[in-house]
Formats: structure tokens, sequence, C-alpha cells
């Protein structure tokens, strides 16, 4: 329908696999985090394996580079397609590590991905012991947004039995992922 | 302030305006030079903390600027809030988060008494229950936008349809106060648009009547009655055409039925192109040009006798005017026109008015 999009997006894709520059590649990717936000685009990028790219991403060693990946996936993973996609590309662990990264955004972005991430199959995935005691953890933080969100993952898409569990379970190690940087 | 607990008091980092990226590709780079940043829902909010406000006691001004982007549920001054000399910070929650991101687009960095406001969202003062309705909002709003993909871009096309559709329903009402700017952007020939005024300054009263009794009352504003004529289409350039030889008569009809009328007047539809984008416009203009071409066709066929001068002339009879009196004055002008058209040049001379406008009528005849 629209080639002028198709091509515009293709050549993000293509810059963001050749460039040598750590920036250009910053700039491209967010880019295509920014494209995913309109539903508009998301056949395009399927098309283009932007969900890939935005996956493979996820275990970049430079922070912006996670926190825009992530960004992506959270701006399309609603959609039916996108989202059998990510879990059937065993997307999940990857975002929930994300929970540990020391970037507010990131953390944010996987805390919102994962709750729109949640179906039947993939719930006990999502909700493991070890992802609630962190959004326990998180739901405690000073960070008003952090917290709004880690309390509506514990009330929406956990029970309550494993919110109880977690926090049993919380009370007696004092291990913890490390909250992220303000 | 709902959410006034936790760290609100203290500056947020994402609230920091990040630099300015100079090294974009030129492919990439955009009308507006921004950061790099990637948004999420996350980021968004129906919140935006509005820094840089002048210190000059003008949040009344700076609430109703933001209310022109739609219903602000609630504002107030952050005067603990880390601001520069002289500035203040504002909190604004808009009713709809839509309308706090047009708010923003169009806000940020505009200058506001003197200073550029920074306009960013602040969801660190949403409650949990707003943070749960934006995220629930956006799984709304995706589920729609994707469920109905077959008709999504159908649904696209066609709200245009609906929305000019709606307005020709809407402003047919008599407002007709709506058609005063008509005059500039109606679907006028421009020569005509020129003369117009003159011509109607002197002959407005047989201008009313050519166009079928447009109450007299609306004589003096002359913008009133004129649009309306213009939606005749074409039949509006036959009705000016042949105004001057039908003035006398009319005239005296119209005025007396002045009051007659408002009723009439809701079935022309007016003001509607002032609301049309301009494509739609020009769409418009064309099918009815087209019209007027294919009916001066017809009309030139079934009178093939007689010399037919303009396109839509033998579309003129049909004018009923619900009035007795009115109908035999119509059809009085109607024999007239016929006359006319066979002998221009003798009616002109009957009536020394007509000399004047001459020149002007023919300037606005299309042939």
């Amino acid at each position: 329908m629209d080639l002028g999009r198709l091509e515009y997006l293709q050549a993000l894709v293509t810059e963001f696999q050749v460039t040598e520059s750590s920036e250009a590649k910053e700039q491209v990717l967010a880019n295509l985090a920014n494209f995913a936000y309109d539903p508009k685009n998301y056949e395009y990028l399927r098309q283009l394996q932007v969900l890939d790219l935005f996956l493979d991403a996820l275990t970049e060693d430079k922070e912006t580079l996670v926190e825009f990946a992530i960004g992506g996936l959270c701006n399309l993973c609603l959609d039916k397609t996108n989202k059998d996609y990510i879990l059937e590309a065993n997307g999940v662990q990857p975002i929930i590590n994300c929970l540990s990264s020391s970037n507010e955004e990131t953390v944010m972005s996987a805390v919102t991905t994962l709750m729109y991430l949640t179906t039947p199959q993939s719930r006990p995935q999502i909700t493991a012991l070890p992802v609630v005691e962190c959004m326990l953890r998180f739901s405690l933080s000073a960070n008003r947004r952090l917290s709004n969100l880690a309390v509506v993952f514990l009330e929406d898409y956990c029970a309550p039995v494993q919110v109880e569990e977690a926090r049993s379970l919380s009370k007696h190690s004092a291990v913890g992922i490390p909250l992220p940087k303000d | 302030m709902a959410a006034a607990g936790g760290e609100v008091g203290g500056a947020c980092g994402h609230h920091a305006q990040r630099d300015v990226c100079a090294s974009r590709a030129k492919y990439r780079e955009g009308r507006r030079p921004r950061a790099v940043k990637v948004y999420t829902i996350n980021l968004e909010s129906c919140y935006l903390l509005i820094q840089g406000v002048p210190a000059l006691g003008v949040m009344k001004e700076l609430v109703e600027q933001f209310a022109l982007y739609g219903a602000i549920e609630e504002y107030n001054a952050l005067d603990e809030y880390p601001a520069e000399q002289f500035t203040e910070v504002y909190l604004i929650k808009f009713q709809k988060l839509q309308n706090a991101r047009v708010a923003k687009k169009k806000m940020d960095e505009r200058n506001f008494f003197g200073s550029l406001l920074h306009v960013c969202y602040a969801p660190e003062f949403e409650t949990v229950q707003e943070t749960r309705e934006k995220l629930q909002d956006r799984r709304k709003y995706i589920a729609k936008a994707t469920s109905s993909k077959a008709h999504f871009s159908k649904m696209l096309q066609e709200p245009k349809r609906t929305v000019s559709n709606n307005l020709e329903y809407d402003f047919q009402s008599p407002t007709s106060g709506f058609c005063a700017a008509d005059t500039t952007t109606g679907n006028w020939d421009p020569s005509g648009k020129a003369c117009f005024p003159d011509f109607y300054k002197t002959f407005h009263c047989d201008f009313s009547a050519g166009n079928i009794a447009h109450a007299s009352g609306y004589h003096s504003q002359s913008h009133l009655a004129f649009p309306q004529c213009v939606h005749y289409s074409n039949k509006a350039y036959e009705c000016f055409s042949y105004n001057p030889s039908v003035k006398p008569t009319v005239q005296q009809g119209g005025h007396k039925h002045a009051s007659g009328f408002p009723a009439l007047q809701r079935t022309f539809d007016n003001g509607i192109d002032r609301f049309m984008p301009r494509t739609t416009q020009l769409e418009e203009r064309k099918r009815k040009r087209n019209e007027g071409n294919k009916l001066a066709i017809i009309g030139t066929n079934s009178d093939s006798n007689e010399l037919v001068i303009g396109p839509q002339l033998p579309e003129m009879p049909k004018v009923d005017m619900e009035d007795d009196s009115l109908n035999t004055s119509v059809s009085l002008i109607r024999n007239k026109l016929q006359e006319v058209a066979a002998s221009v040049p003798e009616t002109l001379k009957e009536n020394p008015q007509d000399i004047q406008t001459k020149p002007l009528v023919k300037q606005r005849r299309r042939i």
C-alpha cells in the first residue's frame, strides 16, 4: 500500500545492520522503536523482521541500545501477531533479564512489555517467583512511575498467593536485584 | 494534588531535556531538531509538566493556552519544583491522553511571554489507577486498530467522507453567518468575485431578486445573500447574467415578501465550503463544473432553436417560489429573459441602468 514507508523502514534496517558508527546505530534503533508505536507500521516491521532485530538488540552491551530495543518491543507487543511472534521466539526470558538493568526506562519498558505479553500460556513464565519478587521490590521504590507499574503488575497479573509467596520469601533473603538508578 | 506523594517534589531524570542530536543522516532528519529518544506508553501521560513559565502571574493565560487542546481536569503551580530563576513550573492534567499528546507537541518549545516553554509528560504524578487505565487504553487502542485489519485502510479513508457529509448536514441549518467567509473560499470564478462587489452595490435589489428572493432584509449584508447563490452552482451565473432586465418586477416582489422567506433559505446549502479541506473543495468545484457542462449539453439539445448563452439557462424556470404572486413575477421574469436572450441589444436600450451593468455582466459570464 504505502511503498514509500516500507522503503524508508528498509533503509533504516539496512543502515542499522551495516553501519560502523555506534551513534548511528542508536539513532536508527530509536527511529525504528518509535515507528513501532503506530499500529499502521506493524505489517512493514514484521516484513522487515524488525521484531528479531529488537530481540537481538536486547543482548547488546550498550545500555542505550537495550533501552531502545525494549522500548520498541513495548510499543508493538500488544498486537496479537507480534505477541505470538515474540512468545514463539522465546522473547520472554531476555525481557525478564531487562528487569535487572540499571536504566530506569529499560526496566519500565520491560515491566510493561511483560504485562502485555501475558497470555494463559506465557503466564507461568512471566509470573515466576523471581519476577514477582522483583516486582515487590519495585513496588516499594521511591520512583513513582516504577512503583505504579509494579503495583499494577502485582494486582492485575499475579494471583494473591504468588504475591504472598514472594513476600515471605523476600523476608528471608537479602538477595535481590538492585534497583535501577534514577 | 492527587499525586503529591513520593518523590514528586524533586526533579525527575527523565525531565531533563536531552541534547539535540546533530549527527543524523540526511534521510533521517526530521523537521525539528530532536534528541534521540524512544517514546513508549510509560513515558506518556495525561499530566504535563510545563517548565520555563515566566514568573509574571500568567497562570490564567497559560491554562487558557493549553485548554485549546482539550479539557483540563486540574492544574496547579509546583512551587517546590526546582526551576530556573524568574520562571515557574506548572502541572496540567488533561482528561484525555490524546489531548495531552497534542498539547505537548504544539506547546513544547513555544514562546510564551518571552520565554521558551519546556513541556514534558509527567507520569510520576499518576496514581496507580491512572497508570492502570493508561495501559488499558493503549491495549484497547491496539486491539481496535489491529483487529479490523481488513477494514482498516477503508476506515482510514472513510472518515473524510463522513466528516464532510456531517458538515454539510450541520451547516445547512439557516445560520447564514457561516457563509460570510464564503465569498473568499467559495467555488467562485475569480473574475466574478472581483467584479461582484461593485455590481452588488448598484444592483443589490435585483441581485437578491434574481436569486429568487432572499429576504430583502439581507440587502445590507451583501455577503450573506451571496454565497447562497454560489451554491446554486452554475445556475447562479445565469441569474446574474440576466438580472438587469429582471430588476424592476422582482424588486417589488422581493420587498413585499421580504419577511416571508426564512424557510426558503433553509434549502440553500450555505457555508459548507469554508469547512472543507482544500482538496475536497477543488474536487467539488470540478464536479460542479462537469455537472454544469452536462446540463449545458442537455439544454442545447432540448431547446435547439433557442440561443443558449450560459451553460445552464434551461435550469432557471424550475424555481418554485411557493407563493402565487411571486410565481407570477418569476414567470414574468422568465418570459422577459427569453426575450432578452432573443434580442440582447434591444433590451439593453429599454433599461438605462442595464447599460451600466453591461460590462460587469459580461465579465462574469462564462461562455
